[in-house]
Order: C-alpha cells, then structure tokens, then sequence
C-alpha cells in the first residue's frame, strides 16, 4: 500500500487488486499452517498427552489465521463507559492480536511429531512447511511483497542443506551402527552446534 | 482539493527508535529452540534439522546489522483549515539505511483520515480533514523501520503539529445596515446628502456647485438651474456578540457550533462591505473580546478569538464592564446565542436599555428529549413557554429575534432587515 494519491479508478482498481492479493496470502498462511498440522497430527496417535498437543496446535492455527483476517480491523475508539458489547469485542481483538498464537501452534505441530516413531523425512517435510508458514505469515501480517524474501534465498538454501543434513542423520541409526554413521551424525551435530553458536550470542544480547 | 493555507511550520525530529526483535524473529527463534529441545530430550537428530533453517536466519539477521538514528520530517500543507477541508502531511525520513520504512498514522479527535492511513517507503503523504472547528492536533505519527532481514524493528512515535480549524462559514450575501450611520466614509448610502453616487434629490443651484451635478432636464422644466444630490456613503461599527456558555445539541450542528459558523459568515459580509467588525465571545467567567477593525485579515482575527471558546471558560472582562473599544456607541450588535443563560438575556436588555441597536439569531435547534411521564410532559411544555417568553420579552424591547436552523443561509433569515435600514430606537 502506497500513500501517493492518484486517479478514483486506478486508485480503486489498485485497492482492489492489493486486496485481492492479501487475502491470497493470509489464506496461504492458513492453509501452510493447517496443512502442517495435518501432517504431523496424521497417523492418529492415541497417547496422553496427544489430545492436548492437537488442541494446542488447532487453537494456534485458527487463531493466527483469525488474526490475520482481523488484521485491519479498528479498535473501537475510547468512551468514557463503552457497552458491554464494544469492551467485549476489544477484549476480543486485544485477545487474538497479543497471544502469540503462532508460537503456540509451531510448539503443539512439532509436539505431535515428536509423539510419533521416528520418520526423519516425513519430519524434514514438516520442517520445511514450518518455516514456509512463518514466512508466509510474516509477509501476510506486514503487507509485504514475496520479494521481501529475495535476500534470504541463499540462507533459505543453506537451512534446507541442513534440513536435510538433520533428517539423513535421523536416517542413519536404521542404516545400522557403522563408522561412516558416526561420522555424519558428527557433521550434523557440529554444524547444528555451530548454528546455535551463531544466534545464541545474539539471544542473550536481546534477553 | 488540498488548500494551499498559509505555510506551516516544519515538524522536524531526530528520532530514538526503540528497536527490539520483530514477531518473525521470535516465532523462528520458537521453532529454533523448540527443534533443539526436542532433539536434545528425544535424542532425534532430524527435530535438530527442523531447527536449522529458522536458527540460520536469525544468525545470517544479526550478522553484520547497523541499526541507525533517523530523522523524520512531517509539514502539514497548512496549519489552518476550515472544517470538512481537506490537507496532507508529508512526512520524509532520512539516514534509514537499507531499511525498510512504514508509516502510519494516528489522526487525532476529530481528525478523519481520508484514504489510507498506513504507507511504506521514505516519504509518503496522509491527507486528512478536520470534522469540528477548534485547536487541535493532527495526530500522531508512528513510524516502523525493519532491518534487511526483517529481524529487527525499530519504532518510534511523533506527535503532528496543530491545526486551527475555522468553524465552516455559513452562507451570508446582504448586511443589516443602521438608519444612523456614524460620520465615516463606506459604502452604505445614508441619510444625509454628501459625495456618494447614490442618486437622493435635486435642489436650486447654488454658487458653488460643480457644473458637472447641474440636473439640465430638471433646470429646464423650472427655469432655473438645479444641480442632483446623492446620498452620503457611510460606514458602521458592527460587533458579533456569540454566547458560548450554551453548548446543546447534536455535536457538528449545536448551538454553538452554529453560533460560531453564523458568526464567520456575518464577519466576512460586514467586512466586504467595509464595515469595521468587532467580536465579543461571552463565556463562563468573563468575555473576550476584539475591538473593530477592517479588512480580511480581522475576520481571521474574529475566529481566532472565537476559537477560545472552545475551553467553555474565560478569565476575560467582566461583560458588563467592556470598554467602548469592544463596544463603541453607535454599533450595530448581531448576536448569535441559544437564549439558554438567564444572565445573557438580562445583559442584552442592559445593552438594549444603554441604546444599542440589537438583532439576535437564535441558534437554538433542539429541545428536552419527550418522554412518557406527565410531568416530565409538563416540564417541557413549562421549558418551552419560557423560551417563548425569553423571545417575546426581547421583542417588546425592541431587539429582533430571528431563528436560523444552520441550513438555510443567513440572508432568509434576516431578509426582513436586510432590505431596508434598520431603526435604531432609543
């Protein structure tokens, strides 16, 4: 959205397609989200703390999607004594737009995951949606253009390596006990240490 | 249409920006943690390649990331507007580095956007129009940098410059004009012969005369040479009296808000007529009030005075007391009032007994709410008997009241006065 005025029918036409194309991508990031749920939710599993991993995820989803929808709608103006009606509906937005729902969800989906056996590929792929979801809906939340992802494509390369590094050493232990196996769980291993190594430092400065 | 208003000042500003991890570092800082947890505790080293690709964006982020100091400049297109006109703010931010900038706006009370009030990019403009007269603040403007990676916010809020917002002038063509005029040179014909060009008679010639005003039809019909003589062009004192302890009605046409749009309108027709106009604004606590004076530039003086108002309470001159400069005698006074406030009524009868020729608009445009009970049926029948009495009483006085909706134009109205000279009885 740009703040240059110009002619009724371009600006409307530009309305509409910018419109158009929010929506687009904030349904995107729904379906990321959900379609992530799915496949770490799918086979059913009927442990303990399943249900409660499930609810977590689905409540994160529909909630961050519904943030999103509710994205440009205005909080009701401050009144000396608002109806019953118009405090609830700002507890409503206040509600949807400070829980990090996201968090919440990306928490429950890899708690899922990590009830089922171990399927290190099917675990990559869940990966891989993840971080598409959260960069789906960052760009949905900030109105920006998928080319604001341009100067990530090679970082985004380099974490698929590694994504795919993590699930080839998850692989290996079926592969059986070997030298070459200890060896790659090894450069998996350091180069998730020298991953840490990079963003803890800077973590810290932020805590 | 933006006006092009007197020029506003600059609001310039280096700006601290509070910066802090945005939600898209934090969610990939989530997933990043919540992979290594896992594939600490589970001992699954597949969660640890989940985790890589959200902890090798943050790391690649913070590497080698300046977080700047900006400046940001926000210049109204004018810093006095009438209501419903619209104006733009152009704001500029400079030193933003290769971050990204979004602006938005907050518009203040009163205050209504038009168009989009969030824009992306150095500069941007917000156009925005003011809904009710008085001094207010066009807002608050929050401007968001994000770094490269989008890791990074920094925000930092701005608060617009003031705005004087005129009440919008109703529509006003003709002028109340006095029977006596004082001995000043304008442009309403009086009743004395003087050296205007307004035709009044024809008398005997004289020695003296000017050849030029001998009337040659009339010298040959009598025999005798007679010269045309014209009306004397004066010039009167006109004071607005506005009440502004009365404030009922729907906000954007109450009392007081037609009061002060009358007020405008009357201003700027007794100016174009060359009149001298002074302005009286009666409040709460005292008045405030503008001694006569011509010309365009008083009628932004009138507003501006008026524009007090807007707190309800001045600590002003005692109303009675009011020096003859804010009253000279002679003055025509148009008032604009509700008729609500026992004590203004008495001091218009005060004024009326000390010999001011007077005409009051009611602006009164709304009633008590009707409501089921007898009594409060009877109250408002009680309320409405008084203010007819109020009215009637200043009529037997010898003021005239005319009502005026804020619709019509002020000339229908006052059309009854306006087409003749208006009597000043003493």
């Amino acid at each position: 959205m740009t703040g240059r005025a110009t002619g009724p029918a371009t600006a409307l036409a530009s309305l509409l397609r910018g419109a158009a194309g929010a929506v687009r991508v904030r349904a995107a990031a729904v379906l990321l989200g959900a379609g992530s749920l799915v496949w770490a939710a799918l086979p059913a599993v009927h442990r303990g703390d399943a249900t409660f991993a499930l609810d977590v995820a689905i409540a994160g989803v529909a909630a961050g999607g519904l943030r999103l929808a509710l994205a440009a709608v205005p909080v009701p103006e401050e009144s000396y004594w608002p109806s019953p009606g118009v405090r609830a509906w700002r507890i409503v937005l206040d509600l949807v737009r400070h829980v990090p729902w996201e968090e919440g969800a990306v928490i429950g989906i890899a708690w899922l995951e990590v009830l089922h056996p171990s399927r290190p590929w099917h675990t990559a792929v869940l990966g891989a949606g993840l971080i598409a979801y959260l960069l789906i809906t960052h760009l949905a939340e900030s109105d920006a253009p998928l080319a604001a992802l341009r100067p990530q494509a090679r970082v985004l390369a380099l974490g698929a390596v590694l994504l795919a590094l993590g699930a080839g050493a998850g692989m290996l232990p079926a592969a059986g006990p070997g030298a070459g196996s200890a060896l790659l769980r090894l450069v998996a291993a350091g180069a998730l240490i020298a991953a840490a190594g990079l963003v803890l430092p800077s973590i810290a400065r932020d805590v | 249409m933006i006006p092009n208003g007197p020029a506003a000042p600059v609001a310039s500003a280096e700006i601290e920006l509070r910066w802090r991890s945005s939600r898209h570092a934090r969610r990939l800082l989530t997933l990043g943690l919540t992979g290594l947890f896992i594939a600490v505790l589970a001992r699954r080293p597949e969660f640890a390649g989940l985790a890589a690709p959200a902890l090798v964006l943050l790391a690649a982020g913070r590497h080698g990331r300046q977080l700047p100091r900006i400046i940001v400049r926000a210049k109204p297109t004018t810093w006095r507007a009438f209501e419903d006109e619209r104006l733009a703010v152009d704001v500029t931010a400079d030193g933003t580095g290769d971050c990204s900038v979004r602006w938005r706006l907050h518009p203040g009370v009163e205050i209504a956007p038009v168009g989009a009030t969030a824009a992306d990019g150095r500069q941007a403009r917000f156009v925005v129009t003011p809904e009710r007269w008085g001094r207010r603040q066009i807002g608050t403007l929050e401007v968001t940098l994000r770094d490269r990676w989008r890791l990074a916010e920094g925000r930092a809020t701005m608060t617009l410059p003031r705005l004087d917002c005129y009440p919008a002038p109703a529509r006003q063509r003709t002028t109340v004009v006095l029977r006596r005029l004082p001995n000043r040179l304008g442009e309403h014909p009086a009743r004395v012969a003087g050296e205007g060009i307004e035709f009044s008679g024809v008398r005997e010639y004289v020695p003296g005369d000017r050849q030029r005003s001998i009337n040659w039809a009339a010298s040959t019909r009598r025999g005798r040479l007679q010269v045309n003589t014209f009306a004397a062009e004066r010039s009167q004192d006109v004071v607005l009296l506005v009440d502004a302890t009365s404030d009922v009605g729907e906000p954007g046409s109450s009392a007081l808000d037609l009061a002060l749009r009358g007020a405008g309108a009357a201003a700027r027709a007794y100016t174009d007529a060359r009149d001298r106009v002074g302005a009286i604004t009666y409040q709460w606590g005292g008045s405030s009030w503008l001694a006569p004076g011509l010309g365009r530039r008083q009628v932004y003086r009138i507003i501006d005075s008026m524009l007090a108002s807007d707190a309800g309470y001045a600590r002003g001159a005692s109303f009675a007391r009011l020096p003859r400069a804010a009253l000279p005698p002679g003055a025509l006074v148009v008032v604009f009032s509700p008729l609500l406030d026992q004590r203004f009524v008495e001091a218009l009868r005060d004024m009326r007994e000390r010999g001011f020729s007077m005409l009051v608009v009611d602006v009164l445009n709304t009633e008590p709410p009707p409501r089921r009970r007898a009594e409060d049926r009877i109250a408002r029948r009680i309320w409405r008997m008084e203010q007819d009495a109020i009215r009637f009483s200043l009529r037997e006085l010898g003021i005239p009241v005319v009502h005026w909706d804020g619709e019509e134009p002020l000339d229908l109205p006052l059309a009854a006065y306006t087409r003749r000279p208006m009597a000043a009885r003493r």
